[in-house]
């Protein structure tokens, strides 16, 4: 474990009875980046969360956060230097918007009373309010003002902008954005919204059944992940690729779609002893590489 | 602040079962005078003989004596019945809830990513929760006794405070079941009704099993009989109490959220 990830797993795994939700994750989240957490409803995300929150503790494997075990003595530790926004922001109804933030900031010495007011102002919350009567895009607001004040290291959000209208939605992300810019802390944080990961993340992991599928910095992937189409004069030949980094071929009539993420020239290279009629080489998009990630075998 | 919050989930309970045994408490001291022109009326000579055979009617007789005087009818009616039957519903009602009920209501995940521990989270809850049973044990007895001279009668602080203790010591049993059930289902229905249904079965058995009389020593029998606190009875029900707290600390410590 390094100085340099504020959060590592490896070989993390998370039974519940009969369900396993985490089958050997192997993460590494840079200290400073923003990390995008992609995978399908019931991947792992919330799971992985939760044991880097000390929620769950881990059947078998490793889990560190700041270099420390979150489910054990640690745990306080990590939680001090950690804001967390869960997918729901169920916060307290019997609370109004004040007695949360004086509830919240009595737990954090490093709060930020000036974020606080700013903040306020900005998500137009009002301090008398009760919990209960907030529509769902201002608990999500008090959410994360809660958690933006905190002074953490790191921020851990599971579906930030979920249930939210895009305008919301925007408003939240620039908010997270102009925070981590100012107070050089890292974001962890799952989304189903590639769009918006794409947006803002500079790190993604992407998850399936329990396992990582692909890490990396985004830049690098999307110049790593090439798709390669060949189209052939008669059916496309059904053939296995050797060449390292192919992740999946496809055949559709005389159509043959490589996605390789080593750039594609191996797999090209490969591919011309079968003679194609014609082929191209184009770049992917996150979308691309999730879908494809993440696709259940026929 | 989880003092507070612990405060503001249970406020309404507590009021409630304050008000309620508080109000149960003055309505004994004001039925005692109607009950002082009742009794002479009642033939204690005439006892049915089955009631006789199975020893009702030395309880009959036993029990009419006793509420003569106005320290026996306090000791029957409220502490032997109102406040000890409503003293256990409140301690188990005030015992139920906590960290895996917040689960059902979604809040949980906030709490729990606090930078405390989960043994903090009881413990503030559990402190909060005896501090009040504390209330709700000590504030009827007093009641009667602030009450008692308005009708010229009179039931000293000493007693009062003497059989608030026994009233807490067992409360706090069924409210540390409470909590510990509580630990094991994230409802509220199922720990509370649990918990009643021990208590009967508790009661029930106490009559064949002398040694289960825990009602006993909630009630301050011995104290109004003999003067004396029943301290085996104190211990007994502070180690209960104290194994209850430590389970269910050890299976919320354990438990995945």
């Amino acid at each position: 474990m390094s100085d340099r990830h504020v959060i590592e797993t490896a070989g993390l795994w998370k039974r519940y009875d009969e369900v396993e939700a985490l089958r050997g994750l192997d993460l590494q989240v840079p200290s400073g980046s923003i990390f995008g957490f992609l995978g399908k409803n019931g991947a792992g995300k919330t799971t992985t969360i939760k044991v880097l929150l000390g929620m769950a503790r881990p059947t078998r494997g490793e889990a560190r956060v700041f270099g420390k075990a979150p489910s054990g003595n640690d745990g306080v530790d990590v939680r001090r230097r950690t804001a967390f926004v869960s997918d729901e922001k169920d916060l307290y109804d019997y609370m109004s918007v004040a007695e949360m933030i004086a509830f919240t900031r009595s737990f954090y010495p490093r709060w930020r009373a000036d974020l606080e007011q700013q903040y306020l102002r900005k998500f137009d919350l009002q301090p008398g309010r009760n919990i209960k009567e907030l529509s769902r895009g201002m608990r999500t607001k008090l959410a994360m003002l809660l958690a933006l004040c905190r002074g953490a290291e790191l921020l851990m959000l599971d579906e930030p902008t979920s249930g939210l209208d895009p305008a919301m939605a925007e408003e939240m992300l620039q908010a997270l954005v102009g925070h981590v810019a100012a107070q050089e802390s890292t974001v962890f944080f799952s989304s189903h919204q590639l769009a918006e990961v794409e947006q803002i993340a500079d790190h993604i992991a992407i998850i399936d059944r329990g396992q990582t599928v692909v890490s990396g910095a985004l830049d690098d992937l999307r110049g790593q992940y090439r798709r390669i189409q060949l189209v052939f004069e008669g059916n496309a030949p059904e053939i296995k690729v050797h060449a390292p980094g192919t992740h999946r071929v496809r055949r559709q009539g005389r159509v043959l779609t490589v996605l390789s993420s080593s750039g594609g020239d191996a797999v090209l290279e490969e591919l011309r002893g079968y003679r194609p009629a014609s082929f191209e080489v184009s770049p992917v998009s996150l979308k691309d590489i999730f879908l494809e990630s993440v696709k259940t075998e026929d | 602040m989880l003092w507070h919050k612990a405060w503001l989930e249970t406020r309404w309970r507590f009021i409630i079962a304050l008000l309620i045994l508080t109000v149960m408490a003055a309505s004994n001291v004001f039925d005692y005078l109607a009950t002082q022109r009742l009794l002479p009326l009642v033939d204690t000579t005439v006892v049915p003989p089955a009631a006789e055979a199975t020893g009702l009617g030395g309880m009959i007789r036993d029990a009419i004596e006793i509420q003569k005087d106005f320290r026996g009818f306090i000791w029957y009616q409220a502490f032997r019945q109102n406040l000890t039957q409503m003293g256990v519903f409140f301690a188990i009602l005030l015992g139920c809830g906590g960290l895996l009920h917040e689960s059902s209501k979604g809040s949980v995940l906030f709490t729990l990513s606090l930078p405390v521990t989960r043994k903090q989270l009881l413990g503030v809850r559990t402190g909060a929760g005896l501090t009040q049973l504390f209330a709700i044990s000590m504030v009827p007895p007093l009641a009667i006794s602030i009450l008692a001279p308005s009708i010229g009668q009179h039931f000293t602080m000493v007693d009062a405070l003497a059989h608030g203790i026994c009233i807490f010591f067992v409360a706090a049993v069924f409210f540390s079941l409470a909590s510990f059930l509580s630990t094991l289902f994230a409802d509220i229905w199922r720990p509370l009704l649990i918990a009643i249904g021990i208590a009967c079965a508790v009661a029930l058995a106490s009559v064949a099993v002398p040694q289960l009389a825990i009602f006993s020593v909630m009630n301050g029998e011995s104290y109004f009989r003999t003067g004396s606190l029943p301290w085996a009875g104190f211990l007994t029900s502070a180690v209960i109490a104290t194994a209850l707290l430590y389970s269910a600390a050890e299976t919320l410590e354990r438990r995945d959220f």
